[in-house]
């Protein structure tokens, strides 16, 4: 779908952020489209966790529009951008270790039956989610998550946020932890993702990743978003020189003499 | 006895006819087309069969009562589908009744296989073949040994539609024979015929290339499913290739197209290839020059040892990093000329080259985007193959199985049912 001009589902636009004095995102614009993968690169403390966190209703922004569906909203909490079908996967995971992969599935939104918990539903909901995604890697569904291992843990924590009918999914480097063989059964994951219609959004250093799953690249340099291109448009060196340098011939900022107003 | 190779999409149902299909014809291939569905698609009700077919749902029950008598499909309620009221009943193949046995013929791996209508892995051996005895007629021996013992193993009630091998080599259309196969040290081989004939079981064996047959594989069961248009590279000892386009396995006049890894990328200068010419795709991207540039012990080869690269590289090696990254602009090169050649929708990297090209992506991509026509690019997806190591061998059971889907109630009967 790279270059079928698909309408945003998420739209950023204008975003600043401050925390006291210090200004961490300057005007960004940012589009997320159904059925593509969009990678968001920068440098360290170029702004990507943060703007993540807006996106996920942490930080509160101090200006700028926040567009989903074609209609402004107004995200102030994590339960609202779930509510809106916007999921984040962190770094960290946050799994429980001492709980089984659906418990950790269903963490704080069981379903109940009455006063007990259901179950079966449970199961079920997680059996077919983790079917639809093809993932053959889990033995079962009741062991426990301290007994899997790194990319088996990425892989629930991406089933967990595409469990609730999710329509965005934002993946804090998923493969930054993981061995060769592990990092591919993610990857092809995440493109399995978009291929079912989700938008995913892809945070990751490594520029193998990115070419390799795709679809646009959004390259975030000292809180601007120097561009928002297409992965079939740009080299390899174009985009490291837009993480480093905030430009690359004609694409990314204007020159702005060192300046960031 | 000659044996056909044609794909699954091969056939011409219509051909050589020159009045419209008669009602038999029509039934015959409503029948093939409606086991199609199920085997690949899966299980599905009589109203979504009706749907993608085109049919009214009387005809559509007819056709399945009638391949339900003969033992291909069975109707039953599906698995517990979560929703409220009476469902409906599912048509789904025969998987442990009706089966194909499929081999591949690797370099110092042998497989065979049998696989159930649907694609149902239903038994499998693997047989590793030393050095020394790799010639045709000793594989043929090994490989019906091991499918006789599943056969047999398979029991009553059981029945062979179809037999296929993949080789790794230049098999001509359509009968089949091995023109060379390289690495094994074939030549001119009627490996088809031999296999047959110590098979026993009546059933032609159709011969094919083993890229193309992981092409097919992609094509309807993996990475490329529901694609028209797919290019598929598949690494092992060498690149292969197989090239769909418009929804057909593209062989060329007599079937030794798609041999993608002897395009010459680099003619001046570039590096000795197997075939005699230089600067080969396969012999600047190839598994010999990777393992070369990351100045790997020469001794070690095939899969392991490209695995080893790719994960040396990723925990920052710089010689593997510098190897990867020279065979990613290799490939890249090879890719974008086909892009402007063939326009895909979707180039799958299957084989070896599924981690090469994770390891690379940045370079191939790169490359492609410079050097590729825009228009041909701009929806270009590039994909991992999907069924990894298996491909080669559901590849070979889809061509075995192609018979059936054509002619269902006769190559049923023919196979003794």
């Amino acid at each position: 779908m790279t270059a079928t001009p698909t309408t945003p589902i998420l739209r950023l636009s204008g975003i600043d952020k401050s925390f006291g004095a210090v200004q961490v995102l300057h005007d960004v614009s940012f589009d997320v489209r159904p059925g593509e993968v969009t990678a968001l690169v920068g440098d360290n403390g170029a702004g990507k966790s943060t703007l993540v966190k807006c996106i996920g209703g942490i930080h509160p922004m101090d200006g700028g529009e926040y567009w989903f569906e074609g209609a402004q909203v107004q995200v102030h909490s994590p339960r609202e951008a779930a509510a809106l079908g916007v999921e984040i996967v962190y770094q960290d995971l946050a799994l429980c270790d001492n709980l089984d992969i659906v418990q950790n599935m269903f963490l704080g939104r069981e379903k109940r039956r009455g006063l007990v918990l259901d179950d079966t539903t449970m199961e079920e909901m997680a059996t077919q989610t983790l079917e639809g995604l093809s993932v053959r890697t889990v033995k079962s569904i009741r062991q426990q998550v301290s007994s899997l291992s790194g990319g088996q843990r990425q892989t629930v924590a991406i089933a967990k946020a595409v469990l609730w009918n999710s329509k965005v999914v934002v993946l804090d480097e998923p493969t930054a932890a993981l061995g060769v063989a592990q990092t591919a059964q993610v990857l092809e994951l995440v493109r399995r993702l978009a291929d079912n219609g989700l938008a995913v959004v892809l945070i990751s250093h490594n520029m193998n990743d990115v070419f390799a799953v795709s679809d646009r690249i959004a390259a975030l340099y000292l809180g601007r978003m120097a561009a928002q291109v297409s992965t079939s448009d740009v080299t390899h060196s174009q985009v490291v020189e837009l993480i480093t340098s905030g430009r690359s011939g004609d694409l990314g900022l204007a020159r702005s003499n060192g300046v960031t107003a | 006895m000659r044996c056909p190779v044609a794909g699954p999409y091969d056939d011409d149902v219509w051909g050589a006819m020159k009045a419209g299909p008669s009602q038999e014809e029509i039934r015959r291939h409503n029948l093939g087309t409606l086991l199609r569905h199920v085997h690949i698609g899966g299980s599905m009700s009589r109203a979504v069969l009706a749907e993608r077919m085109g049919l009214n749902r009387s005809t559509i029950l007819g056709l399945v009562s009638e391949l339900g008598s003969a033992g291909l499909v069975r109707e039953e309620l599906p698995r517990d589908t979560g929703r409220a009221g009476r469902p409906s009943l599912v048509v789904r193949p025969e998987s442990d009744r009706v089966y194909v046995l499929a081999f591949d013929v690797g370099v110092d791996r042998l497989a065979a296989a049998r696989i159930g209508l649907g694609g149902v892995f239903l038994d499998r051996r693997e047989i590793s073949v030393p050095a020394g005895r790799r010639d045709a007629g000793k594989v043929a021996e090994v490989l019906a040994g091991a499918a006789l013992d599943m056969v047999d193993a398979a029991g009553h009630g059981t029945y062979c539609v179809g037999v296929a091998a993949a080789v790794r080599g230049m098999v001509r259309r359509p009968d089949g024979l091995v023109r060379a196969a390289p690495h094994l040290g074939w030549e001119d081989e009627e490996f088809g015929e031999d296999l047959m004939r110590l098979l026993g079981l009546g059933l032609p064996v159709s011969v094919g290339n083993e890229a193309s047959l992981g092409a097919l594989a992609e094509h309807l069961r993996g990475a490329g499913a529901g694609c028209q248009d797919l290019l598929y590279l598949h690494g092992d000892i060498g690149i292969g290739g197989g090239v769909v386009t418009g929804g057909q396995l593209l062989s060329g006049d007599q079937g030794y197209g798609g041999e993608i890894g002897h395009m010459v990328v680099n003619p001046r200068g570039g590096r000795p290839c197997g075939c005699g010419a230089n600067g080969c795709l396969e012999a600047e991207a190839g598994e010999r020059a990777l393992l070369e540039a990351a100045r790997r012990d020469p001794s070690a080869t095939g899969r392991e040892a490209v695995h080893a690269v790719v994960e040396a590289a990723d925990r920052g090696d710089i010689t593997a990093r510098a190897a990867l990254h020279d065979i990613g602009d290799w490939l890249g090169i090879g890719v974008a000329n086909l892009v402007n050649v063939l326009n895909p929708r979707t180039v799958v990297f299957g084989g070896t080259l599924r981690e090469v090209f994770l390891g690379s992506a940045a370079q191939i991509r790169s490359r492609i985007n410079r050097i590729a026509l825009r228009a041909s690019r701009e929806n270009l997806r590039l994909r991992v193959g999907e069924l990894g190591d298996d491909a080669v061998l559901i590849g070979a059971a889809e061509l075995a199985f192609s018979e059936i889907l054509v002619g269902p109630l006769e190559t049923l009967a023919r196979a003794g049912a």
